[in-house]
């Protein structure tokens, strides 16, 4: 019998010739918990489905061994069998079934004539409750009658029902309260006890110190260091999360920075699935003129529900004012920002930036379409000058200006869209991860664009989970964390650990 | 060269129309072979009289399937239209009926508030947020009660002279002649004006004897149309209205900012509300037109009758619902096209009205239609090659 539960050795998966992960190995002993770090697509997340079967075998190399024999499963299905069990950082939840019909959700218990027995599921899962110290959760309600961090604990104890060996958890308590996080963090030291081994994936790096037996860093896809969590401390974790050479990627310009053009104070913002969480806490900054700003920090610090507060598309309450010259504006939706002379660049290119059944064209021009029409009628020739001229500037390679956007690849698709918010000519341009997905060409373009709009004297703010991206564009860095400003510098001979340091909250407060 | 199932895929997926053509005259084919009687003459459905007929009836329907694309392309539905239409037809014949108002007064009214409760529809779904599907259900049983209450359940007729005209009167031949002229003329400079705009930005245009063809191809199409129309009465005034209704809303759909912001707003709302597009803005002018339509449709509807009945539009929803997805109308918003959801109204008058000439009962017209729409979207996901279209 091999010391470990779980061994896995050499792991290697790519996705359409790029190697996300890299030959990584990660071994993990019964009763023992296992950190997991890595930056923002370090590619946690792409070995733990390697490991759930969501990649299912086949689709990658190298090799698993579960309680010492090879593991080769080809659904999630088989793997929860083996006691593999993987906690999504989204809760996979259906909120209008009961505590215990979620908790059975596949498994359901039936009597002898085939219909759901809920006297059993219902006892079972009152039991399991109490196995959660949450003794006052009634398993009958639905689900959605309790906030964000109790629905979580209500997954673990789904897990725990399958007879979990091995409990995965990917970043659980991003959307937790600091209370509830506690909570969650003697659960998982008293399964440990239990003998139960736990694979914990989070940025918070006190909490992976705190329960924590053996940490596991990696790094671009890379296997960077497996030590007893003895041997380390946050700061040298983060070393190693970090330790990469800056490459010559940024054709850095120079660019006058002028006067304050934006400002905004004390901005919060509320949750819209836990409204009582505040995802951005009392944020402040100003903005120059031919200023490009970074922003900092790691997934689900509120860096882009603090953009959509800005930009007028933030769904959940808030409050804060915003100025703009020197006057305070009032942005109620996007139209209102595009009109006042900010333009934003959305997250998510497939969902909020293209018009998929339209041609790029079309998609370039929809911001400004009134300026190219002549009696009410559109002019055809007129918004088409305009398109030829947007696609040479953005050097969108399209076989013709009304090729279906959807059709180009994701750099040109991104083009387009930074293209159709530069159009309404902004003063303050916000950027939410401009180069998400996209390749290095593509990428190089827009930084071009990103300084030679700096020139024009346009204000950019650009959100990036990429620390040498932030650090080889930015003229200043803000740093978030958990809905805070946790940090406001000059991009003079920052590096990337101060960024990390500064995000990951351990940071002297005096920086903040 | 020899076709593979590719070719044709293609070619009926970029031709959508072509295909629809093919299948009317498929059924006018079948229908006209059907009522052949050699005692009459001939054919009883292939005749000017019966054409005529046969756009008269579809005429309503287009009226509202023409707003109702819009309102399916922006990613919604109405399912009220066929009651508003009622209680418009209604509200038109006691106007015109019982208060003795002069037509202008009636017709003026009627529009008005035919806007008004589309706006209301707009409103209650856009910027209050109910699902169109439950706001239009709720005006469905509103407006009907409506027309109930306000005919007092019964046949609100004669209508003046002058209100039948709307739906009962013709066109003169020599008026008619003159403005198909115009309108294949206004074609004929369209097309060449457009064609010298995409070469001179280097976009791709079809050649000199492609675009000749098919503007010849389309003068035959409006003069056999004329000709035959001429032969029996002339061009009746309902199927003149709907004409000039495809042509602006084809305009309105093509070459508006709003139409373009429909189309948008259908294929990724959040992308284009990211946009700086206020989308509900959008919605509630796209329902405000379908109100617009169901006026146009309800005052034409009782000057066919020349009645205001309560039961007048009843199902009028999901004949224009039908004949919008014949038409090549996505379920899911984004795609469709005015001539194309007018090419299905023809689809379904054309079946209404061969099966009763052909004595069909009126169950069994139901069934066939019923299979027909089905058919029809089934062929349209197959064509596209997109099973989950």
């Amino acid at each position: 019998m091999s010391e470990y539960l779980l061994e896995m050795y050499d792991i290697t998966k790519e996705f359409s010739g790029v190697k996300a992960i890299d030959g990584i190995h990660l071994q993990v002993r019964a009763g023992e918990c296992v950190g997991l770090c890595g930056e923002n697509g370090a590619g946690k997340s792409t070995m733990m489905k390697v490991l759930s079967a969501v990649y299912p075998f086949g689709t990658w190399t190298g090799s698993i061994l579960w309680e010492g024999k090879p593991l080769e499963a080809r659904s999630i299905r088989e793997t929860e069998e083996a006691g593999i069990v993987i906690i999504h950082q989204e809760l996979m939840m259906v909120p209008h079934l009961s505590v215990a019909e979620n908790i059975f959700l596949g498994s359901e218990l039936t009597n002898g004539a085939g219909f759901m027995d809920y006297e059993a599921m219902n006892a079972r899962a009152t039991e399991l409750m109490k196995q959660l110290k949450m003794p006052d959760i009634n398993v009958a309600l639905p689900v959605l009658s309790y906030s964000g961090g109790k629905q979580q604990l209500i997954e673990i104890a789904k897990a725990l029902n399958k007879n979990a060996k091995l409990l995965i958890l990917d970043e659980p308590t991003s959307a937790l309260t600091a209370s509830e996080t506690a909570t969650l963090l003697e659960l998982v030291k008293e399964f440990k006890a239990r003998g139960m081994a736990c694979v914990y994936i989070s940025h918070k790096l006190d909490e992976v110190a705190e329960i924590a037996d053996t940490v596991t860093i990696i790094r671009d896809g890379t296997h960077v260091a497996t030590r007893p969590m003895a041997e380390l401390d946050t700061n040298s974790i983060i070393t190693m999360m970090v330790g990469r050479e800056m490459k010559n990627l940024f054709p850095r310009e120079d660019h006058d920075i002028g006067e304050v053009i934006f400002e905004a104070r004390n901005i919060t913002c509320w949750g819209t699935t836990n409204t009582e969480r505040k995802v951005v806490d009392d944020v402040s900054f100003q903005l120059r003129r031919g200023e490009i700003l970074g922003v900092a920090g790691l997934v689900g610090a509120g860096r882009t529900e603090l953009a959509s507060k800005l930009f007028g598309c933030w769904p959940g309450d808030h409050q804060g004012q915003i100025f703009l010259e020197g006057k305070e504006i009032t942005v109620h939706s996007p139209a209102d920002a595009v009109r006042q002379g900010i333009c934003m660049v959305p997250e998510d290119r497939k969902r909020q930036g293209i018009v998929p059944l339209m041609g790029v064209g079309y998609n370039i021009t929809m911001s400004v379409l009134g300026r190219y029409t002549k009696n009410h009628l559109i002019d055809a020739e007129a918004e088409l000058a305009a398109i030829q001229h947007e696609i040479l500037r953005m050097k969108i390679k399209t076989a013709h200006p009304m090729l279906p956007i959807a059709s180009l690849s994701g750099g040109n698709q991104q083009k387009a869209v930074v293209g159709k918010m530069l159009l309404p000519e902004p003063k303050v341009l916000i950027l939410d991860e401009p180069t998400r997905g996209i390749d290095v060409g593509a990428k190089y373009e827009i930084y071009k664009l990103i300084f030679e709009l700096a020139k024009q004297g346009v204000a950019v703010l650009m959100i990036s989970s990429e620390l040498p991206e932030v650090l080889g564009i930015s003229d200043r860095v803000l740093v978030m964390g958990e809905g805070h400003l946790r940090g406001d510098f000059p991009n003079n001979g920052l590096s990337q650990e101060q960024i990390l340091t500064a995000a990951i909250g351990k940071a002297d407060k005096a920086a903040a | 060269m020899t076709f593979t199932k590719k070719d044709v895929r293609n070619f009926l997926s970029s031709y959508k129309i072509i295909a629809l053509v093919i299948v009317i005259a498929i059924i006018w084919t079948f229908f006209g072979f059907m009522t052949y009687d050699a005692d009459l003459g001939g054919s009883q459905f292939l005749t000017a009289r019966n054409f005529s007929n046969l756009l008269r009836q579809m005429a309503i329907t287009g009226m509202l399937a023409s707003a109702m694309v819009f309102v399916i392309v922006a990613g919604e539905i109405d399912l009220s239209v066929g009651s508003l239409l009622g209680f418009l037809g209604g509200v038109a014949a006691i106007l015109d009926v019982i208060y003795h108002w002069p037509l202008f007064g009636t017709i003026a009214v009627v529009i008005l508030l035919g806007i008004a409760m589309g706006l209301l529809v707009g409103w209650l779904t856009a910027y209050q947020g109910i699902p169109s599907f439950i706001v239009t259900l709720g005006g469905m049983l509103v407006f009907r009660g409506a027309v109930l209450g306000a005919t007092g359940g019964i046949t609100v007729a004669p209508v003046s002279e002058g209100m039948k005209v709307i739906g009962q009167g013709y066109i003169p031949g020599t008026m008619g002649n003159l403005i198909a002229a115009a309108l294949f003329v206004l074609l004929v400079v369209m097309a060449f004006r457009t064609r010298a705009g995409r070469q001179k930005h280097a976009l791709p245009v079809a050649s000199m004897p492609t675009e000749i063809a098919k503007l010849v191809a389309i003068g035959v199409v409006i003069l056999g149309f004329v000709l035959t129309l001429n032969s029996y009465q002339g061009v009746p005034v309902p199927v003149l209205i709907l004409l000039v209704i495809l042509g602006v809303f084809t305009v309105i759909g093509n070459q508006t900012v709003f139409g373009r912001r429909i189309y948008a707003v259908g294929s990724n709302m959040e992308a284009t509300r990211l946009s700086g597009v206020n989308v509900n803005l959008v919605k509630l002018m796209v329902f405000g037109l379908m109100g617009l339509m169901c006026a146009f449709a309800g005052l034409t509807t009782t000057a066919r009758l020349a009645a205001g009945t309560p039961s007048a539009g009843f199902g009028g929803e999901l004949d224009a619902i039908a004949s919008c997805f014949i038409g090549g109308t996505s379920m899911r918003g984004g795609i469709g096209s005015v001539v194309g959801a007018l090419v299905g109204a023809v689809i379904m008058a054309s079946l209404d009205n061969g099966m009763s000439m052909l004595g069909v009962d009126t169950f069994w017209q139901q069934i066939v239609k019923g299979i027909i729409l089905v058919l029809a979207v089934w062929m349209d996901i197959v064509s596209s090659g997109n099973q989950r279209a």
